[in-house]
């Protein structure tokens, strides 16, 4: 019997794929799903029957084009993000040599003014948000799920859908060249540079839009890592124990969750002004300007730490494993990470000491940073010492960890200097910023790089040539610092312009060597890993000696299912494996599976295993047979490619939508595909992995899909509350008390407010009915919440339509933005809410819920969110 | 009580407190007295939709603080900024 026989005969013993259930709280229940549903008792069969046109039987092999379209696999996935990462790397790169090739002389002779400042905006953005974070989440999706003993994320089909996201969010990007320019206002896109009478080419609205894709990618992704990394991991993994890659994962996705949701609000913002015509960002506007700073740091400078943070893991991993020592310090090392991920929220305004801001307070966010560099310190020195006390082998990740070390010490303590107020005022502005931000930046590029030849054996079951790595770090670093020491050197060079004075020239021309010379090292790279795919040594299991991570427990690469032979636990304080009957029996026996870790001996003081004997042990399976490329129908589902073109085709429409036109037929294109890939994603039965017993700390008894559904809501919080946030920084800029609320009258929005809370109690009663297995009950109050949620937008219809006669439009001034802005963000939530109301009440007619009301109390989490949102706008825009 | 009644009786309470806010205008309090009332009121009104109709206060604690840490951060950045031009 083959291996995958095998495997399907005891899938349908156990159950596994007809009847998934989980033990939550004492009570066996459905397996969660990510937004289909399984399959349900006869009620549902016809919905089930459509339900299955829309499903893809069996997942390609990985030789097929076709797999790459329709995979969810968390480790397909993770090739999909280190391969598209890589192609941005070019992308990013080759814009970054036409600016050294313009600067090797001080006059504008090559690319000229504006295509410059193209090159300089796009390069900027592309490596930050395109090319660093995906690499590092390409390592994360690989990696992460492999750590923690989990089978998958959470949510794969979402894992998909964020990884489709953020592909045609940097395809819109390419695109905006070819409307008649992308944005050129620098990759900070500060105010009022960003309104279109400074940046007034379409390509800069598709900028903008293309972001807002990716913030949106993000926001997925972190509610699905956060999601499985709270709940899905192997008892006894406490988070104490965990990795220390997948700790910096952790600290990175929480910062990502909050600090991208005030880059959104920034966003949509900016869009409204670009496309709606509001006014929060002219240059009449008061505290315009420095409003989007706000926003923007806010965000940007948990973003360094955002990019960082995985290079971190990836050196803390690569230095135990290549120095044959436990981390030093560890515990320390996490706090302190922790402490940073708290601090990376206070410590914005040093990016605004030349603004107008207060001299208080840009002394309370000088002490912020200053203090944040020490836990910084206590990691690298935790580093450090876990080098002196092992003993190190210097192979090529090990090269480029060290040299990632190196170049973040000199970058750190660069930073510091623009800490200090007094010092940010002659470096503001300059290229002692750039190379900063550039040894901290790319530091952790070097770093990640290590990870790449760390893994690629792992990913790959081949390994790289040796010499060539060891070529490409030597080339590397030579050229890394040829490229922007001398920046240092020419710090008077004012950033982000295409001339400078003569005396500056021989610096620069050392710099344009250096960074020809670091793209010519990557090409080095890019022959050893393609070559070494095909023509490598295979590598078995583990190449590396003195590994203590999960992922070198299977063999390379791993079998699509991770550890199909054995559940991974650590409860006896070791990695062992246990058969499907054995973790039944632990999952009967806690609390929602989850085991107590008290009773749990602790890894963390233990020692590095000495060799490849003691490492984690490989389970003897079979592998070969079907490994990475066994068939699987739960891993492959088409609709997170089909909203991800629809996305691309709605938003390239939305840029140029006053233009009319094709913009409009590529808009109602996009609305459309993504309105059928939506319903089939819901309608889409698909098996989720769900693990019986689990370290689910602090979210015991939380189930997977609620727990995403609140950790959206938190993000949404942030959201809201930026949106909020700018409303009253604008008033306060303005005179709070001089703006006068733009309804003349409070009534329209008391209504509005009676209409919210009752749907608010209609959805409670619609549980409610479907806890005593009413349908009519159920339908009812679904119903009822679906024309209260209508009433609501025709009574605020019927209120802008009076207020726009009377010439108060988004465009008169701010006050009348940031009404129509902030109360039309909750409207488009209501709309969203009524669409999934749609979807219940279709499913409800057909006797849905009754036997599983989860999904209405999930909605009904969202739409009370909505309320509260409500609850806040109604006195702040009608009353005061 | 049932929990049906509870739900209930706290859509009265909402209702009542969502009148309330509109009338405080003509109360003759002074504008950031009637201010922080009003504001209070919502923040009675939204503790009672997330406590009772998300359910939250029957949840784990810990979702409760995942809403603070969000709340947290939005009125961090909210009265930053406005303390940063005042």
């Amino acid at each position: 019997m083959t291996r995958r026989n095998r495997h399907h005969e005891r899938a349908e013993r156990d159950g596994e794929h007809d009847e998934p259930r989980v033990a939550d709280g004492g009570h066996e229940r459905p397996a969660d799903t990510d937004g289909g549903h399984e399959r349900s008792p006869t009620p549902l069969e016809d919905v089930g029957a459509v339900g299955r046109a829309f499903r893809v039987e069996e997942l390609p092999p990985l030789s097929s084009v076709a797999r790459w379209f329709v995979t969810t696999n968390h480790k397909d996935v993770g090739v999909l993000y280190v391969v598209t990462s890589l192609f941005f790397l070019v992308f990013g790169g080759v814009l970054a040599l036409l600016m050294r090739a313009e600067l090797w002389t001080p006059a504008a002779d090559l690319l000229g003014a504006n295509a410059y400042n193209q090159a300089v905006s796009i390069h900027g953005m592309v490596m930050v948000f395109w090319f660093l974070s995906p690499l590092a989440f390409g390592f994360a999706n690989y990696m992460v799920p492999l750590q923690i003993g989990a089978e998958d994320l959470a949510f794969p089909r979402l894992n998909a859908l964020s990884y489709w996201f953020y592909l045609f969010s940097g395809l819109l990007l390419g695109a905006s060249f070819f409307q008649e320019g992308a944005f050129s206002g620098g990759w900070t896109m500060y105010a009022p540079l960003n309104v279109p009478v400074y940046t007034p080419e379409l390509g800069a609205t598709t900028t903008v839009l293309a972001l807002l894709l990716f913030v949106a990618s993000i926001t997925v992704s972190s509610v699905n890592f956060l999601t499985t990394m709270h709940r899905m991991r192997a008892p006894g993994l406490t988070l104490r124990k965990l990795p220390l890659f997948t700790w910096t994962i952790l600290l990175t996705v929480w910062m990502m969750l909050f600090a991208f949701a005030a880059l959104g609000a920034a966003l949509v913002i900016l869009t409204s002004d670009r496309v709606l015509g509001t006014t929060y960002f002219a240059a009449e506007t008061a505290g315009g300007s420095l409003l989007w700073a706000h926003l923007f740091w806010f965000f940007g400078h948990p973003e360094v730490y955002i990019v960082f943070f995985p290079a971190l893991g990836v050196m803390a991993e690569i230095f135990q494993t290549f120095s044959g020592r436990r981390l030093v310090g560890r515990k320390w090392f996490i706090l302190a990470m922790v402490l940073v991920a708290l601090q990376s929220f206070a410590v914005w305004m040093h990016h605004m000491f030349l603004t107008s801001i207060n001299l208080q307070v840009k002394t309370l966010f000088m002490i912020t940073t200053i203090g944040i560099s020490l836990p910084f310190d206590l990691m690298v020195f935790a580093l450090i010492y876990t080098l002196v006390k092992g003993k190190v082998r210097f192979e090529t990740p090990f090269l480029f960890a060290f040299g990632a070390l190196a170049l973040f010490i000199l970058g750190g303590i660069t930073g510091v200097f623009l800490g200090a107020v007094v010092l940010d005022y002659e470096f503001r502005g300059t290229y002692w910023v750039v190379a900063h931000f550039h040894y901290v930046m790319v530091g952790g590029v070097t770093g990640l790089v290590g990870g790449l030849y760390y893994w690629f054996p792992k990913m790959t079951g081949r390994m790289y040539d040796e010499t060539l790595g060891k070529l490409h770090f030597a080339l590397y670093f030579v050229g890394f610092n040829l490229l922007y020491f001398p920046m240092f050197v020419a710090w008077e060079t004012p950033r982000r312009v295409f001339v400078y004075d003569v005396s500056l020239l021989p610096w620069h021309q050392l710099s344009t060597v250096g960074g020809f010379l670091l793209g010519a090292s990557f090409l080095v790279m890019f022959y050893n890993l393609t070559r070494s795919l095909w023509a490598g040594d295979r590598v078995e299991g583990n190449p590396w000696d003195y590994t203590t991570t999960a992922e070198w427990a299977v063999p390379s690469p791993p079998p699509l299912e991770n550890y199909p032979e054995g559940t991974p636990t650590y409860a006896r304080g070791k990695l062992e494996f246990l058969a499907p009957s054995a973790v039944r029996s632990l999952g009967r026996t806690g609390a929602d599976g989850g085991t107590d870790e008290a009773s749990t001996p602790s890894t963390d003081g233990g020692t590095v295993v000495r060799d490849r004997s003691s490492a984690p042990v490989v389970p003897e399976t079979d592998f070969d047979e079907g490994g990475h490329d066994e068939h699987h129908a739960s891993h492959a589902s088409p609709w997170p490619f089909v909203v991800g073109v629809a996305a691309f085709f709605a938003l390239l429409g939305l840029s140029g939508v006053n233009e009319g036109g094709l913009y409009l037929v590529l808009l109602a294109v996009g609305l459309l595909l993504g309105t059928v890939g939506f319903v089939a994603f819901g309608l889409e039965p698909f098996h989720v992995p769900e693990m019986v017993a689990a370290e689910r700390w602090p979210f015991a008894g939380v189930e997977n899909a609620k727990l995403g559904v609140w950790i959206f809501l938190a993000s949404d919080v942030v959201l809201f509350g930026a949106f909020v946030g700018s409303y009253a920084f604008i008033r306060v800029a303005f005179g709070w008390t001089a703006w006068e609320p733009v309804p003349h009258d409070p009534f329209p929005g008391l209504v509005n407010t009676y209409l919210l809370l009752t749907s608010s109690f209609a959805v409670v009663l619609a549980l409610v009915a479907a806890k005593r297995r009413s349908r009519a009950g159920l339908v009812g109050s679904l119903v009822v919440t679906f024309l209260l949620g209508v009433a609501f937008l025709v009574n605020k219809a019927v209120e802008w339509q009076e207020l726009f006669h009377e010439g108060l439009t988004l465009s008169t001034g701010v006050r009348t933005s940031t009404f129509y802005l902030t109360t039309g963000l909750h409207a488009a939530h209501v709309v969203v809410g009524l669409l999934i109301l749609l979807y219940l009440i279709a499913r409800a007619l057909r006797g849905g819920y009754l036997d599983d009301d989860r999904p209405v109390e999930y909605f009904g989490l969202y739409w009370h969110f909505v309320d509260i949102v409500w609850l806040f706008l109604f006195p702040l825009f009608y009353i005061f | 009580m049932s929990r049906l009644r509870l739900y209930v009786a706290i859509y009265v309470v909402l209702f009542a407190f969502a009148t309330m806010q509109v009338f405080v205008e003509g109360l003759g309090l002074s504008y950031w007295t009637g201010f922080w009332a009003v504001i209070g009121l919502s923040a009675v009104k939204a503790l009672l939709v997330a406590g009772y109709y998300q359910h939250l206060r029957f949840e784990p604690r810990s979702l409760s603080y995942l809403m603070l840490v969000g709340l947290t951060a939005a009125v961090v950045l909210t009265a930053a900024a406005a303390y940063s031009i005042s």
